[in-house]
């Protein structure tokens, strides 16, 4: 009957967006509820005093900002976790690409190869994270003795007993975590642009390096600034790896911001401040996106 | 001449990039490598000063008694419950939320699916503090219901955006045809979409699997009785012990890693592709 008359485009659009907002439902409804109403929670606690049991006290307003915009501590922890974040997408970048070029050059073996350098990331991280406490052993350790019988260092520090080296150590074992994903995905990124502009490019009598420059890199840069927003913020939350190596130790000199929280909160019981800290994250994070986004969208509007 | 001096220079690159290839290998696979040699030595071997690479006399005691010292496989089994639990429930909310955004028309779209990447941000470790009260509030902590539900909600977004993606890729007029043919809308859907998207839903299943296998930080805040660690947590609190015996630890890391690995394996091309393909995609 209706069909008949014809149905106003309206209606029908009527019905295509309830049949849309019923299918969308659950997954909005678990969003709001497990993701959106514990950041709100978070920024409310963070603007009372709390007791141990993280319940709620009395009104304290921003004041907690105040006092952590001035402890020093949380400022050194917040620079660690820049250096951190700018360090280890970085290096893993570095190291996607050299590796992606390799595995980008016809050799047998390489079939191989490209699985054995998906295992970091393939295995369970946090289990791959305690193998690294074995491997910095200082006594029994076969890093410190490769290190010995190669000659490269006589008198290997103490890994993860030192600030520095613990931080450097933990940081490495972010980085090595993090490779395979980037070299995994600048490879499909090299082997979609298309061969005709490398042939092109050997017409035009372009050397290698010159192909890579002009070829390669414009080819790929949508998916590298892509693939290092991702990393960027997987390195910076990158919880793991610092709590099962150190748990931010020694005396708290390998505290990430993201592992800072954690011990605020479930160890020393400091809901507010913890709540505090959280939000310090989302506005680091923010800026970074926001700036990611404005490189590529400028780039594409070229 | 020409010809002759492309072929030097190709055979250099070769020998160059097998080269470099072994050296990265090494790199990147060390602690595999130190995992794999430890786990067959006797503990007069591994705690030997200096330590050597290779067992002398390499034993699979360290398999043996691990299995009995620490309750391995009531691990595994907790690990499996939670990461098909996050598989069954993230499958079951994304399907019919990745095929509104990529088929249908309805106001609001652009914000949902923005809103959907803008979670990609947030930490685990920071919704776990509120979560933590809920988990509570609810009456589920110490259950595995509640670290399915975290890992499901955290993997959900991007799997939808992925899954957006893959519906994306399928013709209109392939839907359009079967519902002429008296297909309604969700018959359309389980029927005809579904199984062309499947290699991109093996994608997404297997990302939300191993996401679950890999937890940590929910099982760790949540679960309270060593019956209910999966894996990660189950082997983390043996390492936190005084006492640590490697070898054993080495041996049981290996049987933890083992299953992931073969997985992986399996569908390393596919994963890889779909990884980068749905990051991508508008």
């Amino acid at each position: 009957m209706e069909n008949a008359i014809g149905i106003p485009k309206k209606r029908r659009l009527g019905g295509e967006a309830t049949l849309a907002y019923a299918l969308l439902a659950p997954a909005v409804l678990l969003m709001l509820l497990f993701m959106a109403y514990p950041i709100i929670y978070v920024f409310v606690v963070s603007l009372f005093k709390t007791n141990k049991l993280a319940r709620i006290q009395e009104f304290d307003g921003f004041r907690i900002y105040g006092k952590l915009l001035a402890d020093k501590e949380n400022w050194k922890v917040i620079g660690r976790s820049l250096l951190w974040v700018i360090t280890g997408v970085t290096t893993k970048t570095l190291f996607g690409i050299i590796i992606a070029v390799v595995l980008n050059t016809k050799y047998r073996g390489q079939k191989i190869a490209r699985l054995l350098f998906v295992i970091p990331w393939a295995s369970s991280i946090p289990i791959s994270v305690m193998l690294w406490r074995w491997v910095y052993h200082t006594e029994f350790g076969l890093l410190n003795h490769t290190l010995k019988s190669l000659g490269i260092s006589a008198n290997p520090p103490v890994w993860l007993g030192q600030p520095i080296s613990a931080f450097l150590s933990c940081m490495w074992v972010d980085i090595w975590i993090g490779i395979p994903f980037m070299a995994l995905v600048f490879l499909a990124a090299m082997q979609s642009v298309p061969r005709t502009l490398y042939e092109a490019a050997d017409i035009d009598g372009a050397t290698r390096s010159q192909k890579f420059r002009y070829v390669t890199l414009p080819g790929i840069t949508a998916i590298l600034l892509i693939a290092t927003l991702l990393s960027s913020l997987w390195t910076f939350n990158d919880f793991n790896t610092v709590y099962i190596l150190t748990k931010g130790g020694p005396a708290g000199t390998t505290n990430i911001l993201i592992t800072y929280v954690y011990q605020n909160s479930f160890e020393w019981l400091k809901w507010q401040k913890a709540s505090a800290l959280s939000m310090f994250t989302f506005v680091i994070l923010s800026i970074v996106s926001f700036l990611y986004s404005r490189v590529y969208f400028k780039r594409e509007a070229m | 001449m020409l010809g002759l001096g492309y072929t030097n220079t190709n055979r250099l690159m070769k020998t160059f990039a097998i080269v470099l290839t072994i050296i990265l290998l090494s790199i990147m696979l060390f602690p595999f490598l130190v995992m794999v040699v430890s786990m067959f030595k006797s503990s007069e071997e591994i705690y030997h000063i200096p330590p050597y690479w290779f067992p002398q006399k390499p034993t699979l005691q360290n398999f043996v008694t691990v299995w009995h010292t620490i309750p391995l496989a009531s691990f595994f089994v907790s690990s499996a419950i939670i990461a098909f639990g996050a598989v069954i429930l993230n499958t079951m909310i994304s399907v019919p939320a990745g095929y509104a955004v990529a088929r249908l028309n309805f106001p609001g779209k652009k914000t949902i699916l923005y809103a959907f990447l803008v979670t990609q941000m947030f930490s685990p470790v920071v919704i776990v503090i509120s979560l933590f009260k809920i988990v509570i509030g609810l009456k589920l902590i110490d259950t595995y219901i509640s670290v399915i539900v975290a890992n499901a909600v955290f993997t959900t977004p991007f799997v939808i955006w992925m899954l957006n993606g893959y519906f994306s890729g399928i013709p209109k007029s392939i839907e359009d045809a079967a519902r002429i043919d008296g297909c309604s809308r969700v018959g359309a859907l389980l029927r005809v979409i579904l199984p062309i998207a499947a290699p991109g839903l093996v994608t997404t299943v297997i990302y939300t699997f191993i996401y679950g296998w890999n937890d940590f930080i929910f099982s760790l805040t949540f679960l309270q009785t060593q019956d209910k660690y999966p894996l990660t947590i189950g082997l983390y609190q043996f390492v936190g012990r005084f006492a640590v015996r490697w070898e054993e630890l080495l041996a049981g890391s290996f049987l933890a890693i083992l299953p992931v690995l073969l997985l992986f394996f399996f569908v390393e091309k596919q994963l890889v592709s779909g990884l980068a393909g749905g990051a991508v995609k508008e």
